[in-house]
């Protein structure tokens, strides 16, 4: 039987189907009031120590649990209260909650950099010195010594970060509405993702109401998990770190090493089991087609294409006998993967033009016959801007950070950065607009994009690594001006929220991350995540740094062009093949993301995805099911969430009466 | 159409193939199949959105 040829955008919308529980609404009211504000600050700064601290300890934030927690603590006063709330506020308050909550983690970089510049890995690659003091103080300098982001040392590095975020948030809101009223008024693009992102509020809006619903029970299994998992693999390390000098793991964080016990018959191959059972959520959600292939791609290159031909024909050659994961995963990269990895990403940027250039040209065709293709007016109550305003404040936000930029290297050349802001921007958000307006998703991305900027600017030195570039896109934020539409959300409250709520959090978020910085140096034993991770990524961003060095630089040396040239046809091939035999296009980004890949760091999720597939679906039905996994990974990362923030405070107390000399 | 962005990938892929086990995975000639399969790969896009935007057209006659 022949089968049928479906266009990837059919596929990924009808995947998105699966989410989609109602259709939005049209009538639109305000979600800001002094109660979701002050619930969002509450819940959000309560929770930023935890969220910060899980991170450094097992690689994830624990973020996401926050506003889950705010709206469940609102929907129960509100029906204790006998009122109701709304669908805008709920969705306000996940939104306030979420940016209350990562306030701290937006200054992580300069905890990364004071680790960086210390580090022997930068004084070796001779980067140390040259670290711009817009970024980090110097090595040596006491506010980097005595880990103090209220040093005076600090300032320059904080006022740069936030007129940087002045202007961002100029360009970001202006550009995203724009492009925003071009695709979702005027095209009438459906956006196939954008009701999941409104379900959530929407589905906890009714459990205000007189009769408990699956929801609340949903979440309350979930919360229970996430609190018995969260405290096995979070709890018991942390609290026992606070006590012992080397903290005790049940199960080790981040993954348990099989990468030497494997070497007898798969040299070079790497299996490092990943012991974060939360990402069996992920499993859950994210399509099974796409975990499935990824997890076979990477078992077929770490135990044959790895030992059986690559290291057969001596292109891993650099491999010896006793290493771990990490240093396997170094040599391999210098000697094939990082060149066959830069040659896969090619392939997708041309993958994603390829799919989305015609979807120009059908536009075009549409409009000219129809003519009839919706229109700039907008809904009544809907809360819009003038365009005209919008526009001024993108052409502000972006002369100020072209200057800024020029300010922090003034030898790069202006031209470049002019480029950038005016023509590169504007049309990659364009095309990264459409195609999430048609698939949810981003295709068009030019990888590499500031290695080859660098290197058709001739420019050497090492601290244009260091600054930002305004080559932005717009067009994935186009998808919660969707959303707001989707929930009937005002657009001035959202606006009028955001801004509100950002004095308060540049502040605490900067306090809060200087306290935690104050309990242990990180990386140290306190945080086993930075501490495993934090040296290779640290060599990593060196290898970087120094790629465009004259002469002895091994990232250079490591790129070869026949192995990029490898990466880039072969997965093109494999796209081609999946095209003309009909097979879905999921599997090329499954493939894609697993060649070359860990399988040991896939097992949990495939084990969700599995799980899902074969019990969950045909125990609840489809529907159910697509249903039950928002609210089942809120409650989860509510219940980790929740260790976290306990956890921290005890280490916190800890730490303050430990640290007192008298 | 369909038929012939087939066409074109297969022997971009033959193409890949043969330049990895007969010519020693030179780029160059990497390249060349890299160039026939964009062009196959375009090909097959472009037939797509325009079967799809024919199809609409003839049910909203209907």
């Amino acid at each position: 039987m022949a089968r049928e040829r479906v266009s990837q955008a059919d596929e990924w919308q009808s995947w998105a189907q699966r989410y989609d529980i109602e259709g939005g609404i049209r009538t639109f009211e305000s979600g800001l009031t002094v109660k979701v504000f002050v619930g969002a600050l509450f819940v959000g700064l309560l929770m930023m120590p935890g969220s910060i601290y899980l991170s450094y300890v097992s690689g994830q934030s624990g973020a996401e649990a926050a506003p889950w927690v705010a709206v469940i603590l609102f929907t129960e006063l509100a029906r204790r209260s006998f009122t109701t709330a709304r669908r805008q506020e709920l969705y306000m308050l996940l939104g306030l909650t979420g940016a209350a909550v990562g306030s701290g983690m937006q200054y992580r970089n300069f905890i990364w950099y004071a680790y960086f510049v210390n580090t022997p890995q930068a004084a070796s690659y001779e980067i140390a010195d040259k670290i711009p003091d817009w970024i980090v103080p110097a090595g040596d300098s006491v506010g980097v010594l005595t880990r103090s982001l209220m040093h005076p040392d600090w300032f320059l590095p904080i006022a740069i970060y936030l007129v940087g975020k002045l202007l961002g948030t100029l360009r970001f809101v202006s550009g995203q509405y724009i492009l925003f009223r071009l695709t979702a008024d005027l095209e009438r693009l459906p956006y196939p993702m954008a009701p999941i992102a409104a379900q959530g509020a929407t589905a906890l809006a009714e459990t205000t109401g007189k009769e408990e619903t699956w929801r609340w029970r949903v979440f309350s299994i979930g919360s229970m998990a996430g609190l018995i998992w969260g405290f096995l693999y979070i709890g018991v390390p942390s609290l026992t770190g606070v006590m012992m000098s080397q903290p005790i793991q049940i199960l080790k964080i981040p993954w348990i090493d099989f990468t030497q016990s494997i070497e007898g018959f798969a040299p070079t191959g790497v299996f490092a089991f990943r012991t974060d059972f939360g990402q069996m959520l992920i499993g859950f959600v994210m399509p099974f087609p796409i975990i499935m292939t990824e997890f076979i791609t990477a078992m077929a290159s770490q135990f044959i294409l790895n030992p059986q031909i690559l290291y057969r024909y001596e292109i891993l050659h650099q491999w010896s006998p006793g290493l771990d994961v990490r240093g396997v995963g170094l040599f391999n990269g210098l000697d094939f993967w990082i060149s066959y990895g830069m040659g896969k990403s090619f392939s997708l940027a041309l993958v994603g033009m390829a799919a989305s250039i015609p979807m120009l040209f059908k536009l075009r065709r549409s409009q000219k016959k129809a003519g009839e293709r919706g229109s700039f007016a907008t809904p009544p109550n809907r809360g819009d801007f003038p365009i005209w305003l919008m526009g001024l404040m993108w052409l502000v936000g972006m002369v100020g950070f072209v200057w800024l930029i020029h300010w922090m290297v003034p030898n790069f050349p202006i031209s470049f950065l002019i480029g950038y802001a005016f023509l590169y921007t504007p049309i990659n958000s364009y095309i990264t607009a459409r195609t999430f307006g048609v698939l949810g998703r981003d295709l068009f991305e030019i990888p590499y994009l500031h290695e080859i900027t660098f290197i058709l600017s001739r420019y050497e030195e090492v601290d244009i690594w260091f600054a930002p570039l305004p080559d932005e896109d717009y067009g994935r934020g186009t998808q919660s001006w969707r959303v707001l539409e989707l929930t009937g959300t005002t657009f001035t409250s959202n606006l009028a929220g955001t801004l509100l709520i950002m004095p308060i959090l540049l502040v605490s978020g900067i306090v809060v991350l200087h306290f935690i910085w104050k309990i242990a140096p990180i990386p140290s034993a306190q945080y086993p995540f930075a501490q495993m991770m934090w040296p290779i990524n640290a060599t990593n961003e060196c290898l970087w740094k120094t790629s465009l060095r004259d002469g002895n630089s091994q990232m250079l040396q490591a790129i070869r062009g026949d192995y990029v040239a490898a990466g880039f046809t072969s997965s093109l091939a494999i796209y081609g093949m999946l095209w003309v035999f009909k097979l879905p296009s999921m599997w090329y980004y499954g493939i894609i993301g697993g060649i070359g890949a860990d399988p040991g760091s896939m097992v949990t999720r495939l084990l969700g995805a599995v799980i899902g597939r074969f019990y969950m679906i045909k125990r609840f039905g489809m529907r159910r099911w697509y249903m039950f996994n928002p609210v089942l990974a809120a409650g989860f990362a509510c219940g980790v969430g929740l260790i976290g923030m306990g956890t921290v405070a005890i280490a916190l107390v800890s730490k303050a009466v430990i640290v007192k000399p008298f | 159409m369909e038929k012939l962005a087939s066409l074109i990938i297969i022997i971009g892929t033959f193409l890949w193939l043969f330049s990895i086990l007969v010519l020693e995975g030179r780029w160059q000639w990497q390249m060349f199949s890299a160039l026939v399969l964009t062009v196959g790969i375009f090909s097959a896009h472009f037939w797509e959105e325009l079967r799809d935007t024919d199809s609409t057209e003839d049910s909203g006659d209907e």
